[in-house]
């Protein structure tokens, strides 16, 4: 469990599918995601299946601190020899937009990636269009690094990609206080 | 394939068998590893064909090769990699004893450390090997590594107990020592 401040980081579980599928078949909430097709009942991608947290492989489930699911953020494509990670989250309770779980929950995951995982960096891409989330990602402390120019069809139009990313050495600057470890050369 | 100064690492093969299993069946070279029972052919072969690829969570096992005449004188890897310590344990056989005490062991293994820090990305390496076996000392200590530990009675061979020695070498020290990155990289 990865406690932040707002919500917590758990393992996910099988009964979170339910809430993970109808999430994925809200047009409000996959907008701007490359969610296409909708879902089976069964089938709740990544925020409900496949194995346990692992290097290579960390998904988890956001809690607010009342234990309310509400979301779930990953890390994939891990490179053990880069020391690199993209970065995943869908906040699915509409409800709690707008409230600081998305960054908390950033920040809570960067926390441990940095300083549990001992990454380098992490990347992520949004859709542009996507302004609470570049928002969010910029509070976060990720800075824009790439602009896909047409890198994504939906809603009958193309729209671009724009990729961010940050450093173990900007999260240190900017958590000067809570991050320990080492300073990486 | 890595290229070192007189050794060459490159993929295990299958056409290394007779070598290999040669090696591991020879007391005098076995003396100094951790195996004291004698190895099937077959055993020998399914290690060989259903061994994982070579990348960062398998670990990384070469054959070494001379540079010049490219005779197969032994085996070293990089095993137990943890990416989140980036760290490995390390081990080397040279089965081949025409070619011991000629600085064989030494290219390969510094040939190895470089690949595991420069392209690994790796922070620490770490060996265990055994109290008497002084010549495997000097030449980890010529290759970077200092000792760490000791573990008393550790191992158990030819009729007493030995004491095994823990070995480590860090990336910085490595670099200040050897060197990590290749000339024609740095210089640019």
């Amino acid at each position: 469990m990865l406690e932040g401040r707002l919500v917590r980081l758990r393992a996910i579980e099988p009964s979170d599918r339910v809430r993970a599928v109808a999430w994925l078949n809200d047009p409000e909430v996959t907008y701007y995601l490359t969610e296409r097709y909708g879902r089976a009942g069964s089938d709740g991608g990544w925020l409900s299946d496949g194995p346990p947290p692992a290097f290579d492989d960390v998904r988890l489930a956001i809690e607010t601190r009342d234990g309310a699911h509400v979301g779930a953020v990953n890390l994939h494509r891990v490179q053990a020899e880069d020391r690199k990670a993209g970065l995943g989250i869908i906040i699915g309770a509409k409800d709690c937009w707008g409230r600081g779980y998305g960054r908390d929950a950033i920040e809570t995951l960067l926390r441990f990636a940095f300083c549990e995982m001992n990454l380098n960096r992490v990347w992520l891409t949004v859709t542009a269009g996507h302004e609470r989330a570049i928002a969010c990602y910029r509070r976060c402390g990720f800075v824009d690094e790439a602009r896909e120019r047409d890198g994504f069809y939906k809603h009958g139009r193309y729209w671009d990609f724009i990729v961010m990313g940050i450093l173990r050495r900007d999260f240190d600057a900017l958590h000067a206080n809570s991050s320990k470890g080492e300073g990486d050369a | 394939m890595l290229e070192g100064k007189i050794t060459r690492l490159r993929a295990a093969e299958l056409e290394d068998l007779e070598r290999d299993l040669a090696w591991v069946n020879d007391p005098e070279v076995t003396r100094f590893l951790a195996t004291r029972y004698p190895m099937s052919r077959a055993e020998e072969e399914r290690w060989l064909r259903d061994r994982p690829t070579n990348d960062f969570s398998n670990g990384v096992f070469f054959a070494i090769e001379t540079k010049n005449e490219r005779v197969h004188i032994g085996n070293t890897n990089l095993m137990q990699v943890h990416p989140e310590e980036r760290k490995a344990a390390f081990g080397i056989m040279i089965g081949d004893k025409d070619y011991w005490s000629n600085g064989y062991g030494t290219d390969a293994i510094v040939t190895l450390l470089r690949f595991g820090f420069g392209e690994m990305n790796l922070n620490r390496v770490w060996l265990h090997t055994f109290d008497f076996n002084e010549r495997a000392q000097a030449c980890y200590r010529k290759c970077g590594f200092i000792e760490e530990g000791r573990l008393r009675q550790h191992y158990y061979g030819e009729g007493r107990y030995s004491d095994v020695i823990v070995m480590g070498v860090l990336r910085d020290e490595f670099d200040a020592l050897h060197g990590i990155v290749p000339e024609r990289e740095a210089a640019r």
